[in-house]
């Protein structure tokens, strides 16, 4: 049984915290596509995985390219398979000339999944990937703050330097799309099309259009977040299973559409699974538990709250 | 009137006498009836009887001895041999061991074939995809049977599947070779049809108990997968420590899991471990492994870091786990100083397609279906009691070594043998190397255990420090 003490709290907070903020990333793209587009895209993992793919060819190709570049040509990359997916794909459903709208959502969004993930198999291989380290740390020693090339001890605390730096990038990212979504143009058109389509029609903003680029925006942004985790986590064809799965999870507990939401229904998860991990007493299987945690989560939100934190009301 | 008292008389006394006879006959007529009807319909009903139920016995055994499955019993009843091949080719099992096997398999065949076949007769060798999981081993094993009419079956690598598999090929009564599949119970259970070439678990953990009783360890964690395999190697090892005075503490993930921070932070909190052995397998293992190397945990003066076998890929491993300088890892099979010619042939064909000495399950997939090829050579035949009696019998060279299944139906596994002795090859290997520069090629790494194979003379080479 271990010791639970402060420090130990503080360690699964901040590991928590850190995670939580890339979930709250992968989210993002995903509930920008729902509240827009009206539909849960089954490919969304897909989307996340080839942006990390993305980044380490790149990387591999370029070596002295620095790391950022990289994660924006994913950004771009996945925006434009996205783009020709929702082009090809989803079109003809905003533009009413599919007869079961509801099903073929699901269906065509799960088949789209399996072609990019089985496609990636082919061209990549089944052989696990990771990109080099973004940067080294600078090396620090105070009472405080003790820092190596990968780790950095606060309060005597590790964490990972890797996955400080995809945090901290996974929050610039986030910054970055909640300034568009408020301040530009195409961010409150947007906004509009997702509260009424007619509405937005109305005022001249062509409601297909921002469907095309709800869409690209988001599998964008699950590229960008599988960009910044390919230096994290081992990477493979079928990595994006279960941060689909993560990514619903958050979308339900913050609220279907809403991006605040997402990013605290994300943090919320991290926290929660890494303290559920932690504390759960058999040491054994705390580990096994931390997915039940998640699921847990959703299936209480969806009995007492199915609209989620910030959910409009049904 | 004395007249009719004369004819009454008369035909009393007739009547009398017929009466007097009628009483004496039926005795007589009963007898004769009774025994006439009775034999009559005795030999006809018995006759008739016996020649029905031998007609039915003759008919199932001569078509199927077991319902359901189609292959047949005869060499001259088939253009060419079919047997069956399952491995993982997709997640969440080990796509990359898959790959491996199936190259192994593809090299086996076209070596059987172009060298005339078993007994004049091509091999075809049918892929199923058993991914890892239970439920798919169990289909693989009814299609490959009821459906493709294989006369056996080799591979697999996961012991998820292997564990329900062998149910299937008992069902069957199909001859099946397990490659890569360590769960005690796949040959403990006893099953006449089911031999390993693989180690089992309590072979690997005895050896696990031993290196690190030799390095003279105390307190060992073990993080395993949530797996047929993973929870009873964990098992067999905690119990092989335990009685060598070793304590350890065992923490389990689900295959596929990338976030360790939680567990690490748990092992971080309590006694510092003296090594850390990975149980997990494939690219869950180097999740584990890099973000402990990142945590601090492992590998580190005072951790010992002894990765998974999957280690042995050198060049995925630094990739994956570019930290992991100094970590030993378990080599299953044989190491290239030990390869014979056979191995040497196979290791040339498998270079070209990876440039590398084939891993352990690439050596097992290519002798476990050329040891079937034998059997069925062997035997001159596809009955199967007479395959697993060619099987019981073998004595080959492949490319792992000297094939030979000390205990089976002959020889009973004895009281003072472990249940899964029974059809278990038993001279598997298991080394101990460790890497000792990033970047190191396992062909150079030093190997550490056992004593006889150690190359630098030293059980550890200390972490930040030069053999």
């Amino acid at each position: 049984m271990v010791d639970i003490t402060g420090q130990y709290m503080l360690n699964l907070l901040l590991n928590g915290l850190l995670i939580g903020v890339i979930y709250a990333l992968m989210a993002l793209g995903l509930t920008l596509i729902f509240s827009v587009l009206g539909i849960v895209s089954f490919a969304h993992g897909e989307f996340y995985m080839i942006g990390g793919y993305v980044v380490y060819f790149v990387l591999q190709r370029f070596t002295n390219l620095h790391p950022y570049f990289a994660v924006l040509i994913a950004g771009l990359v996945t925006f434009v398979i996205g783009f020709i997916a929702e082009r090809l794909l989803l079109q003809p459903l905003a533009k009413g000339e599919i007869e079961r709208p509801a099903e073929y959502a699901i269906l065509i969004t799960f088949g789209l999944a399996f072609f990019l993930q089985f496609l990636m198999i082919a061209i990549v291989g089944p052989f696990p990937k990771k990109a080099a380290r973004f940067f080294d740390l600078p090396e620090i020693s105070t009472d405080i703050l003790v820092t190596t090339a990968t780790t950095l001890r606060i309060f005597e605390v590790p964490l990972s330097g890797n996955r400080l730096i995809a945090a901290v990038t996974a929050a610039i990212l986030i910054s970055a799309t909640i300034f568009f979504m408020a301040k530009t143009w195409l961010g409150r058109g947007l906004q509009a099309v997702s509260q009424d389509r007619q509405a937005a029609a109305v005022v001249g903003i062509n409601p297909l259009k921002m469907n095309t680029l709800a869409f690209s925006l988001g599998t964008m942004l699950a590229g960008m977040s599988g960009a910044v985790l390919v230096a994290v986590f081992s990477w493979v064809p079928w990595v994006g299973v279960p941060a689909s799965g993560k990514s619903f999870i958050v979308i339900v507990l913050g609220g279907m559409g809403s991006m605040p939401g997402a990013v605290l229904g994300g943090l919320i998860l991290g926290v929660v699974e890494s303290l559920g991990a932690g504390l759960i007493p058999d040491p054994g299987r705390a580990l096994a538990y931390k997915d039940a945690i998640g699921l847990l989560i959703f299936a209480l939100v969806l009995l007492i709250k199915p609209t989620g934190l910030f959910g409009r009301d049904l | 009137m004395s007249r009719k008292i004369y004819i009454s008389v008369f035909l009393l006394v007739v009547s009398a006498i017929i009466l007097s006879a009628c009483a004496s006959e039926p005795v007589v007529e009963t007898v004769v009836v009774t025994q006439e009807v009775v034999v009559t319909e005795q030999v006809e009903v018995i006759v008739t009887q016996e020649v029905v139920v031998t007609e039915e016995v003759e008919v199932i055994v001569e078509a199927t001895p077991v319902a359901g499955r189609c292959a047949p019993m005869s060499l001259d009843e088939v253009e060419t041999i079919k047997i069956g091949a399952t491995l993982p080719q997709s997640a969440p099992g080990s796509v990359v061991g898959g790959l491996a096997m199936q190259t192994a398999f593809n090299i086996a065949v076209d070596e059987i074939n172009s060298g005339g076949g078993i007994l004049g007769k091509d091999v075809d060798v049918i892929f199923y995809d058993t991914a890892s999981l239970p439920e798919r081993g169990t289909a693989a094993m009814e299609y490959l049977i009821t459906q493709e009419c294989v006369a056996a079956v080799v591979g697999e690598y996961h012991s998820s599947a292997g564990v329900a598999m062998k149910e299937v090929s008992k069902k069957y009564h199909i001859p099946t070779v397990f490659a890569e599949t360590w769960n005690d119970t796949i040959t403990g259970v006893g099953y006449e049809e089911v031999f390993r070439i693989a180690p089992a678990s309590s072979i690997v953990a005895a050896v696990d108990a031993n290196y690190l009783e030799a390095l003279g360890l105390e307190y060992v964690v073990i993080v395993t997968e949530n797996s047929d395999y993973g929870i009873p190697a964990a098992e067999a090892t905690t119990e092989q420590l335990a009685a060598k005075g070793i304590e350890s503490d065992t923490f389990s993930a689900d295959i596929g899991t990338q976030d360790f921070a939680p567990v690490i932070a748990r092992i971080q909190a309590g006694e510092t471990p003296e090594a850390v052995l990975v149980l997990l397998t494939g690219e869950t293992s180097y999740n584990f492994e890099q973000q402990a190397a990142e945590a601090g945990l492992m590998p580190t003066a005072e951790t010992i870091c002894i990765a998974n076998q999957v280690a042995i890929n050198s060049e995925e491993f630094w990739t994956n786990v570019p930290d992991g300088n100094y970590c030993s890892f378990r080599k299953v099979g044989l190491v290239p100083s030990l390869a014979n010619d056979v191995t040497l042939a196979f290791e040339e064909k498998y270079r070209e397609r990876f440039d590398r000495f084939p891993e352990s399950y690439a050596l097992e997939a290519y002798d476990s279906l050329m040891l079937m090829a034998n059997a069925i050579e062997t035997a001159g035949s596809l009955d199967p009691d007479e395959i697993i009696a060619a099987l019981e019998a073998t004595d080959i060279t492949l490319a792992q070594g000297r094939y030979h299944f000390p205990y089976g139906t002959q020889n009973p596994v004895p009281a003072d043998q472990p249940d899964w002795m029974w059809h278990q090859w038993p001279d598997v290997a298991v080394l101990f190397l460790q890497y000792f520069e990033e970047g190191q090629s396992a062909d150079d790494a030093a190997v550490v255990w056992p004593p006889q194979y150690q190359t630098h003379d030293t059980l550890l080479i200390p972490f930040g420090e030069s053999p």
